[in-house]
């Protein structure tokens, strides 16, 4: 990120203020700056200071030496130079802004922010201030800069972990603050369930559960945790009430026809799956899954379902699983022959799509 | 036919000395306790290495050795693994607490230790100990014995007086490398049994490492190259001859861990599936004329539902659902179902575990040995599964995950399995079993190996319904009738001791009658031989002899 910024900041060294420069400095001055083009920084760094020893009061000088460090990558060296330069001509924009960066790079993201805010540089202005443990005005100042330069991938990097930083905070808040709410036990529930700790994460929804029943989304959630954990009856109650819940969440209707299917439940499954596919349409793990509820019962409903699942997915695994469903149904059928070119499509996406076998848990 | 009354036997069970700290529940199927006479430990001899050899032993079998009409038990030990492993290696099996033993059956029910005196002592200091088999491989009428090991295999042959001779060097059948399950069965018909070895990976203490993040555990069976299993040809001179390549065994690599027998296709020859761990499962199509085809692919058993590698540990090959075609149950590890594919009858199979119940059953632990056995006699084979993780520190790496596990049982309502209650709840790390009428009152009873612990014997607590216990005894077939299809009263059993993990079972082919009080059966011998036997009395063990004509 510095590396970018710092080549569009000395591409403007020429924007910069440019008070005279006494004669007596200026051969050095034009030394100074050809070194830099042949990128030989050090004799820059020479040529530059010489200058600064005659012309002590000329910004640009010392513009063009804290510039010279920040190219040789010496940031900590820049900072002072620049400084002067900003004391000297403290309007000038473009020497803010290398400062601004020649403090980020360094380390000092504290003193880069009011740099980089009369410069009005947004990206690095919010890297500074999620460095600087403001998440919040990071975002605002990240999502500016990409609004001037959308698709920058190191601004989207910063944006993502400010924006992972604020949630943070905002959870740490939550649970600093509100801790026995419905919500906090929500969202402890949650850190447990990543960590796979599913005791816990069970305890702590039936407790939020406790506080808010008819909160949406806690029902799906712990659904999940006793799903992770096989406990498909357990999971199925919980899906089941979410659905009740929320009769439009095509979500709590997939869950509850995959903890249907998982039990054997194949009829009720397929309800639950349609259902599902008719609040939100081609999700192609509710096709597959209504596919396999429909194999045994229904094989040419579930061989629509399949066919659907490649139509939307192409070449991916699931396209590959659902080739290999098909295989199954034409095999029971008899239809050999469909059934080895449904197993020649599996192979082929396999072979393209496959993934090593685990080697360590 | 020859009929034995069941009930001087059961009269003397019930003073039997079984059950030493058994307090069943009323519930349980099965009265849990160790073997009165029975001080086995099987001892892995887990080390901080993680030799992936130590997490995998060790096998059991149900044999009659001595023809006394009662079950005796022979165990398979691990072996002593050092830390760290050095040339040349010794797993010290010289030392008695490392040996396989051998335990007789006495009338009262307890055991008594006769493994030296049978001259089973000692598997030899450079074999870590896995798995048994068991046939009568020379059709004298006495079981012989063959044991696998990470080394070389030992085949152990039955002289008729309660002693028996290393053969392995004449038979040629030591293998070599790491075999685990094993099974005789006759391929060719020709009436002698056959041998087909298992083999998990190309492994050696030398090329041994450990893997994990947070702290080392054993590795899975990709870090290490697969490797083929092995079939001998029985030329009935007490001699064995490799035909792994020209049969086409040997042209498929893989990690197998379990395998199991049946004719899956009706054509009269018994055909192989081998449980492989995360690699596509082989389904062996005997063709009838010495070779088989590996068809698992396109018979749709070599991968899950979704297309996933399955782990397969352990196998059992029958029909579960009264169709008359043998189904596979294979156990695999946690987060994902143990596996059924139904036999769709002409040679292809459906995934169906979801449909049998099991992904109710299954998804939190590993399973091992398994069997498809009637342990209610309603008519239906249930299923039990010894289970526990392959990693002894699998709880850092899943916390919902637990090294040691109480078996799973699940009784089969008309081709769904419902979990029941076992009789224990105690976890183990569960591994071998093997099935059988312990005590001969017509109800099939477990006896399941556990990692660095005893034996532990699942005896049946009997019910009211009818039953009937066959013992097949072969002329032209093969003496054991391994291979016959046999259909009591609509339900079919294929004639194996073959099957579940590194174990053997009792080959009497037991059948739950339901309240039927007598029994049609339907025999399709080996040698193509075709018997029936009309009202047969429920309630009987009764041995039928090959008729001599169809």
């Amino acid at each position: 990120m510095m590396q970018c910024l710092l080549a569009v900041c000395l591409l403007l060294q020429a924007q910069a203020a440019a008070p005279t420069v006494p004669p007596e400095a200026q051969a050095f001055l034009q030394d100074g700056i050809e070194a830099e083009k042949r990128h030989d920084f050090d004799a820059a760094i020479a040529a530059f200071r010489k200058a600064a020893d005659l012309a002590p009061s000329s910004s640009i000088v010392f513009y063009h030496l804290g510039g010279a460090y920040m190219k040789k990558g010496d940031y900590a060296a820049a900072i002072p130079p620049l400084k002067h330069a900003a004391e000297m001509n403290p309007d000038s924009l473009p020497i803010h802004q290398m400062l601004g960066f020649a403090l980020l790079a360094a380390g000092y993201a504290a003193d880069a922010i009011p740099q980089l805010e009369i410069a009005h540089e947004y990206g690095a202005l919010g890297i500074a201030q999620l460095q600087n443990g403001q998440p919040t005005e990071a975002v605002a100042n990240l999502q500016a800069a990409l609004a001037k330069t959308p698709g920058d991938p190191d601004l989207l990097y910063y944006l993502s972990r400010a924006a992972a930083s604020l949630s943070s905070q905002s959870l740490d808040k939550l649970l600093s603050t509100f801790s026995d709410s419905a919500r906090g036990h929500q969202a402890k529930g949650q850190t447990y369930f990543g960590m796979k700790l599913y005791p816990e994460a069970v305890k702590e929804y039936q407790q939020a559960l406790a506080l808010r029943p008819d909160l949406p989304g806690l029902h799906l959630e712990l659904g999940q945790v006793y799903a992770a954990n096989s406990a498909w009856a357990k999971a199925e109650e919980q899906f089941r009430l979410e659905a009740k819940l929320q009769p439009g969440n095509a979500e709590a209707a997939y869950r509850l026809g995959e903890a249907l299917l998982q039990q054997g439940k194949m009829k009720e499954a397929a309800e639950e799956l349609r259902r599902s596919d008719s609040l939100h349409p081609d999700m192609p793990e509710t096709l597959y899954s209504l596919g396999r509820a429909l194999t045994s019962g229904e094989p040419t409903a579930a061989q629509q379902a399949f066919e659907s699942v490649i139509a939307l997915e192409k070449e991916t695994p699931l396209a590959a699983q659902a080739y290999l469903a098909l295989a199954g149904i034409h095999r029971k059928q008899g239809k050999t022959e469909l059934a080895a070119h449904e197993m020649e499509e599996f192979r082929r996406i396999q072979s393209a799509t496959n993934t090593p076998a685990p080697t360590a848990p | 036919m020859r009929k034995a009354k069941a009930c001087l036997l059961v009269l003397l069970f019930a003073l039997s000395s079984f059950a030493q700290d058994a307090k069943p529940r009323s519930d349980a199927v099965f009265r849990v306790s160790s073997l009165n006479g029975v001080d086995f430990v099987l001892r892995n001899s887990p080390t901080s290495l993680k030799y992936l050899i130590e997490t995998m032993p060790g096998g059991v079998a149900l044999l009659d050795y001595n023809n006394d009409g009662l079950l005796d038990v022979f165990l398979v030990n691990g072996g002593h693994v050092r830390e760290p492993m050095r040339s040349p290696f010794s797993f010290d099996r010289h030392d008695p607490a490392y040996w396989n033993r051998l335990y007789r059956q006495n009338r009262d029910g307890s055991f008594t230790d006769v493994t030296e005196q049978a001259g089973l002592a000692n598997a030899g200091d450079t074999n870590y100990g896995m798995g048994v088999a068991v046939g009568d491989y020379d059709n004298d009428g006495f079981p012989d014995i063959y044991v696998t090991n990470y080394g070389k295999n030992i085949l152990y042959h039955n002289n008729g007086d309660g002693t028996f001779t290393d053969v392995t060097a004449k038979a040629g059948v030591a293998a070599g490398g790491w075999s685990v399950s094993a099974g005789f069965f006759d391929y060719d018909n020709d009436g002698k049994l056959d041998l087909f070895v298992t083999r998990y990976l190309d492994w050696s203490v030398e090329t041994s490492r450990t893997c994990g993040s947070a702290k080392p555990t054993y590795c899975a069976p990709g870090v290490f190259p697969p490797i083929t299993n092995i079939l001998y040809h029985n030329r009935g001179d007490g001699t064995f001859e490799d035909v792994s390549v020209p049969s086409g065994i040997a042209s498929k690599k893989g990690h197998g861990l379990g395998v199991a027998f049946a004719d899956y296709d009706g054509d009269g020859f018994t055909d192989i599936f081998v449980a492989n761990d995360v690699t596509e499962q082989f389904l062996f199509h005997n063709n009838g004329n010495g070779t088989f085809s590996e068809r698992a692919l396109e018979s749709g058993v070599a991968l899950t539902s979704d297309g996933k590698m399955l782990s397969g540990m352990g196998v059992a090959f029958q029909d579960y659902d009264n169709d008359g075609f043998p189904d596979l149950l294979v156990t695999q590890l946690p987060h994902e179902p143990y596996v059924v594919f139904h036999n769709d009858g002409h040679g292809t199979f459906s995934p169906q575990e979801l449909e049998a119940g099991f992904g109710m059953l299954s998804g939190k632990s590993s399973g091992w040995g398994v069997g498809l056995e009637d342990f209610d006699n309603d008519g239906w084979k249930d299923t039990f599964i010894t289970q526990g993780h392959v990693f002894d520190n699998v709880e850092i790496y899943d916390s919902s995950l637990r090294y040691r596990d109480p078996p799973l049982l699940a009784m089969n309502r008309n081709g769904h399995f419902v979990q029941a209650d076992a009789g224990s709840d105690v976890p183990v790390a569960g591994r071998g079993a093997a099935f059988g009428d312990l005590n001969n009152d017509g109800w099939v009873d477990v006896i399941t190996t556990s990692l660095g612990d005893r034996p532990q014997l699942f005896l049946n607590r009997e019910g009211k319904l009818h039953w009937l216990t066959i013992t097949l005894r072969g002329k032209r077939s093969n003496r054991d009738g391994f291979g016959a299809r046999v259909q009591v009263n609509g339900q079919v059993r294929f004639a194996t001791a073959t099957g579940s993990y590194l174990s053997s079972n009792d080959k009497r082919l037991h059948f739950g009658l339901g309240t039927a009080p007598s029994a049609n059966i339907e025999i399709k011998w080996p040698s193509g031989i075709h018997q029936v036997l009309k009202d047969v009395k429920a309630d009987e063990f009764v041995t039928i002899e090959e008729a001599a004509s169809p």
